[in-house]
């Protein structure tokens, strides 16, 4: 598609109106099959035993006594299992993932690791099975901190990679000249940042069942964002032809970005059904999702910028080192996107970034809902905020001064068609009558002068695909059958975002269908088109113009073959809510159903196309504003209020778009002041594995959210310039909150999460 | 060792037989087959398998199977008045995009469902605190309160 | 989860006999909350369980001005939460059992079991622990009453001995001219273990505090009591100065540890904080 094309303007019957999704009905009714639900005859259980030791080799591991047991089918370790190197993260061909991990290795890479497997006739057996596997380790000295990672002499994690510790060569961008944009700044501004490790904590533990049959075939169902992913990677590890691998996935309890990597229990639930030649499941206890999931990375940020007294930005420079764990998996891709991503948000010319990303004896870390960049943009949003107070101008305002528009290039390489967040950022100042809100008493209750209230802006952006480190295809096809009714297939993942009703309205509306006859067909790598995965906030944007271009296609044939049976042109008819009519003579119509049905000497027919889409990238904006009350006796903070102004170009299913909204901004006010998944810095064990001890905000934490979405800066590479949604709002919350804060208080945070133990220290030595 | 226990589950009787140590909810999921009712936890922490027992919310993963002995189970399959008839709760739910993923819905429309029993005009502060078990990772739970508030208001309207 | 033998007991003394006999992995069954947990997190080895729930006798609830309340063993902090004499009367009590867990959890959960535990940061304790509240232990060779705040020997740890069962509770009556509160501190408004938890009970007379108990969760190995901060109360009119300066001195009292849940210099702040505020708080049934 050519990306200068204007946006079609039509009036729309489907696309913009929230329909009901066609996944809800089963959720509501508890028909909903997700992967744990699936249940096989003569199936087993497996359960991984994992490492208590943070760095080790394994010197010996006797599986005698948990082979011997009564129930006990298989035991793997790793001297029987195939020693393949492979990718953690599985976007094959792409720059954004690493091949440093072995299905079992004779190492240990962290606390937690899986070290064996056991296949029992019940879980309760093959748990108690995991007890009788003795295992001797060596220790080794481990690294928890990336700082000591990078040390010379410090314990090297990883044989491969390209040393030190290093997941990947430092990525370097460079545009203009910092040295001459530093020498022409009126005053700089110095900081460093860091962030904690927030986890996903998605509701449905991952799980997996696999069943390998007579013909040597892997049937697999599991909780992934990216069947085809695991497809690939489990053919090529266990040496397969992708026609011996068949990955299914109905619904999802959520991944939120981390359930797109082929984790460790994947493939050695593969390889006990294929020891037994039983159905194997497994399904993670809460406590291994967090140390056997994957986490955001921890970030340490050095960010000095130059400015002139007018406000404008005249030099940025910025070093940003990720913490990955042990393994790579999203490692490379977090660092790059999150790296360049801090060319854009606030316009620079002048721009030097250096970005890392190291190896630590931690959990693994990988893709989370807003990747790299919620790490970047904190300290980037922030740092404006200074930069406001130094000036004495108002934050909003030098944020509306200095964020990217018209002209400007993406992080990507490419300009930005659509340009969205001037217009949120005045959107939501001249809604809230931001001046006075600011201007208010920050004690306003006298009955309760410990609390001081705060209003704080935060300032986003966020690509709705993964170029250029990834170039994506979308795929669909479309079939139109012989009553009228529309299939729809794809292979994108359902992970509860609505994905499928937006695909599904798309072609309803290009076909001129109702969206009641479109079917969808999805989660069977045998019988979809190829999916690269359903990550990225792409879903809508790549794989909605895939299956608008295959609408397009059908709708053609559909109209020919209407042509032919009303004895008229193709031009001269149009198709509009099931019916193809004449043009001149609207009285003068067939529906699809009688246009693909039998007549007199005509069978039925079966219209199909392919929709394939090969994108660059459009970007979402936003600007979150937020009200947040501070104890300052016991450094609690409560957010009241955030009203979310996003653009995300066109809508196509409004109550779709505001629940990834509302949801993401749950998740970004836990990242900031509660969520903080710890690994302790002594054993490298983890401390708060667990729903209680992981603090994600719940019912009586959350505060009225007023979502306000603007279709003001639509990109053309989108259907009808739709962009993406599912990311954006966990990013801007983070600094919005954190500039409140400030506001609230007087004092500046440069980390997550702000616990209130920081709140009231910061206050005592402002007070001192 | 295994029991067996007699009980109704959404109105039905039925016994089975369950291992002495097997949990209310690997019953239901795994020996009666209604995987409606779903494990996030396992120890009592994100309310994804509240059960109605005796009209009394519980997690299920908190109860052994054998304690149901004689009690009556309700789960969210048991929440449709009749085949093609919603319940209510399903439907604002639907409406209001009150279910993302879904993983947490069925628990979430059982406790809303005891909710709305006890307290049929629920002030958003009552919702807040009737859902403090429930944990939803996907809404941030605004079309959550949106969609009990509308059941209520419509339930509410069927009565009079 | 891990197996283990499920025993029903019908009564106490057979209930008492089976912890007996059964021997040191067996560990008596009621709401389940914590043991089943504890089993499923690998946390305790468990290789019995006796469900007490079928014992006759230990699910009632009474109140009388002369003795106080008094619930048994079987009793859900739901069912107290609920009780409308709960709400008027122990607004402590109330608060402690409606933060305790979710609904889920306190529909199944026992204040007794609550208390069996021993967890230094269980919320029940402190404030039955302020208001003076006893345990009824029941062996096969006599019947024991002791006060809660002698009932704790360390984190987990209690004066029961191998085949003693508590059975029940009692609160003291409630007086016209008390005063309570409790306070928990967590970092969300539900489902927390508390980081700290204040209790205060208090009664005044003439203006003046006739007495005052003030209860410390979570800030050492078992609930504490904060003696020197009550004596500096005693017979004041527990004006702001004052407050201020016993808060301060039950910080001293206190012994905490520092975890992931907090540092112990926050937890000892808090102490500060929470003790002022509860005996405001508590005050307020004067106002």
């Amino acid at each position: 598609m050519n990306i200068n094309t204007p946006i079609e303007e039509r009036e729309f019957k489907i696309v913009g109106k929230s329909v009901r999704r066609d996944d809800v009905l089963e959720k509501v009714t508890g028909e909903a099959e997700y992967t744990g639900d699936v249940k096989l005859a003569g199936m087993l259980y497996g359960k991984t035993k994992r490492a208590t030791v943070a760095h080790a080799r394994i010197k010996s591991i006797d599986v005698s006594k948990a082979l011997a047991y009564p129930g006990v089918k298989a035991v793997l370790t790793h001297e029987n299992v195939p020693r393949v190197l492979h990718y953690g993260s599985p976007h094959p061909r792409s720059a954004s993932c690493t091949k440093d991990q072995y299905i079992l290795d004779k190492k240990v890479r962290f606390w937690g690791e899986g070290v064996a497997a056991v296949a029992a006739i019940s879980e309760e057996i093959a748990d108690e099975a995991l007890d009788l596997i003795e295992v001797e380790y060596e220790a080794l000295p481990a690294v928890f901190e990336p700082e000591d990672a990078a040390l010379p002499g410090a314990p090297l994690i990883h044989e491969v990679g390209p040393g030190g510790n290093l997941v990947l060569d430092p990525v370097r961008v460079n545009r203009g000249n910092v040295e001459a944009g530093f020498a022409e700044a009126d005053f700089v501004l110095e900081g460093t940042f860091s962030g904690g490790r927030p986890h996903p904590a998605y509701m449905e533990p991952n799980v997996c069942i696999a069943d390998w049959d007579g013909s040597n075939k892997l049937t697999f169902w599991t909780s992934t964002q990216s069947s085809f992913m695991v497809r690939g990677i489990l053919a090529e590890v266990l040496g397969l032809p992708l026609t011996k691998v068949r990955v299914l996935v109905d619904h999802m309890g959520g991944g939120f970005g981390a359930k797109q990597d082929c984790f460790q229990h994947e493939f050695l639930c593969a390889l006990l059904a294929k020891e037994t030649r039983r159905p194997v499941k497994m399904e993670f206890t809460r406590h291994e999702t967090f140390i056997a999931g994957r986490a955001r990375h921890p970030c340490r940020i050095w960010l000095k910028q130059g400015f002139k007294n007018d406000g404008t930005l005249v030099a940025r420079d910025m070093k940003l080192v990720y913490d990955s764990g042990a393994y790579g998996s999203h490692g490379p891709g977090v660092t790059i996107v999150g790296t360049t991503a801090a060319t854009s948000l606030y316009r620079c010319e002048n721009v030097r970034l250096e970005g890392r990303c190291l190896y630590t004896n931690t959990p693994i870390n990988g893709a989370f809902r807003g990747y790299g960049v919620v790490q970047s943009y904190y300290a980037l949003d922030i740092q404006m905020d200074e930069a406001a107070e130094r000036l004495g101008m108002d934050p909003a305002e030098l944020k509306l001064k200095n964020v990217v528009r018209e002209g400007d290039i993406a992080p990507s390489g490419h300009p930005i068609l659509g340009h969205g967040l001037e217009i949120c950022l005045q959107h939501g100042i001249d809604v809230l009558d931001w001046k006075a809100l600011r201007n208010r008493d920050r004690t306003p209750d006298p009955s309760q002068p410990h609390i001081r209230i705060g209003w704080g802006v935060g300032c986003e952006m966020h690509g709705s695909s993964a170029y250029p480190g990834i170039k994506e295809q979308g795929n669909a096809t479309v079939k139109v059958n012989e009553d009228g009714t529309v299939t729809l297939l794809t292979g994108a993942a359902g992970l509860g975002t609505g994905a499928h009703t937006a695909l599904a309205q798309i072609v309803a509306e290009e076909l001129g269908v109702r969206f009641e006859d479109i079917g969808t067909i999805h989660g069977d790598t045998d019988v979809v088109p190829w999916d690269i995965g359903a990550f990225a906030s792409h879903t809508t944007y790549l794989v909605g113009t895939a299956a608008k271009m295959a609408a397009t296609k059908v709708r053609a044939s559909v109209l020919e073959r209407a042509a032919m049976k009303l004895q008229v042109k193709p031009d001269e008819i149009d198709l509009s809510e099931g019916k193809i009519f004449v043009k001149a003579e609207p009285g003068r119509f067939m529906t699809v159903a009688e246009a693909m049905g039998p007549s007199r000497g005509i069978p039925a027919a079966n219209i199909v196309a392919n929709g394939t889409y090969e994108p660059t990238k459009s970007y979402s904006f936003a600007a979150h504003f937020t009200e947040v009350h501070v104890d300052t006796e016991t450094g609690i903070v409560e957010v009241k209020r955030v009203i979310p102004v996003h653009d995300i170009g066109r809508v196509i299913h409004p109550i779709a778009a505001q629940g990834q909204i509302e949801g993401g901004i749950q998740q970004g006010i836990g990242h900031t002041l509660t969520e903080d998944y710890v690994i302790d810095k002594k054993t490298g064990r983890s401390l708060n594995a667990g729903l209680v001890d992981y603090k994600m905000p719940l019912s009586m934490d959350m505060p009225d959210i007023e979502t306000i979405i603007l279709e003001a800066a639509p990109d053309p590479g989108g259907p009808w310039g739709a962009k993406g949604v599912g990311e954006d709002p966990i990013i801007a919350i983070g600094p919005a909150i954190a500039n409140a804060i400030h506001d609230a208080i007087g004092v500046r945070f440069h980390h997550y999460p702000i616990t209130p133990e920081d709140i009231l220290k910061a206050l005592r030595e402002k007070g001192a | 060792m295994k029991r067996i226990v007699e009980l109704t589950i959404n109105g039905e009787a039925r016994d089975m037989a369950v291992e002495t140590c097997c949990s209310l909810l690997d019953a239901l999921r795994d020996d009666v087959g209604l995987t409606g009712t779903k494990k996030g936890c396992d120890v009592g922490d994100c309310g994804a398998c509240t059960v109605l027992v005796d009209g009394e919310p519980v997690n299920a993963c908190l109860m052994l199977a054998v304690e149901a002995q004689g009690r009556s189970i309700e789960t969210v399959e048991g929440l449709q008045p009749s085949v093609d008839t919603l319940h209510p709760l399903q439907d604002a739910f639907m409406r209001h995009g009150a279910s993302q993923c879904g993983f947490c819905t069925p628990g979430i429309l059982m406790m809303a469902k005891k909710l709305l029993a006890d307290n049929p005009r629920p002030t958003d502060e009552d919702i807040r605190f009737g859902l403090s078990g429930n944990i939803c990772r996907c809404t941030g739970y605004t079309k959550i309160f949106d969609a009990i508030k509308s059941a209520a208001r419509e339930m509410e309207a069927a009565r009079s | 989860m891990r197996r283990f033998e499920y025993h029903r007991a019908e009564t106490l003394e057979h209930a008492s006999r089976l912890l007996v006999e059964l021997g040191d992995d067996s560990f008596l069954f009621a709401g389940g909350t914590d043991l089943l947990v504890e089993i499923r997190e690998r946390l305790r080895r468990v290789r019995n369980v006796i469900d007490i729930k079928s014992i006759l006798g230990l699910s009632d609830i009474t109140y009388d001005e002369a003795r106080g309340l008094t619930f048994g063993a079987l009793v859900t902090v739901g069912r107290l939460e609920r009780l409308p004499l709960v709400c008027q009367r122990y607004p402590n009590l109330r608060a402690a059992f409606a933060s305790l867990g979710s609904i889920q959890v306190r529909n199944r959960a026992t204040v007794v079991g609550n208390i069996c535990r021993a967890s230094p940061s269980a919320d029940t304790i402190p404030p039955l622990i302020a208001d003076g509240a006893f345990v009824h232990i029941y062996s096969r060779t006599n019947m024991r009453v002791v006060p809660l705040a002698e009932f704790f020997t360390g984190p987990g740890k209690s004066v029961l001995a191998k085949g003693e069962i508590v059975t029940g509770i009692t609160v003291p009556p409630a007086l016209d001219n008390s005063g309570k509160a409790y306070l928990k501190h967590g970092r969300r408004k539900a489902m927390e273990l508390s980081t700290v938890g204040v209790a205060v009970s208090l009664t005044m007379e003439d203006g003046l505090c006739n007495d005052i108990r003030i209860a410390l969760g979570a800030v050492g190995a078992t609930v504490l009591r904060a003696p020197e901060a009550e004596a500096m109360l005693r017979g004041t009119a527990l004006d702001a100065a004052t407050i201020k300066t016993a808060a301060n001195k039950a910080m001293e009292e206190c012994t905490p540890i520092s975890n992931v849940r907090a540092s112990a210099d926050y937890r000892r702040d808090m102490v500060g904080v929470l003790t002022g505020r509860a005996i405001k708080q508590a005050l307020e049934a004067f106002a």
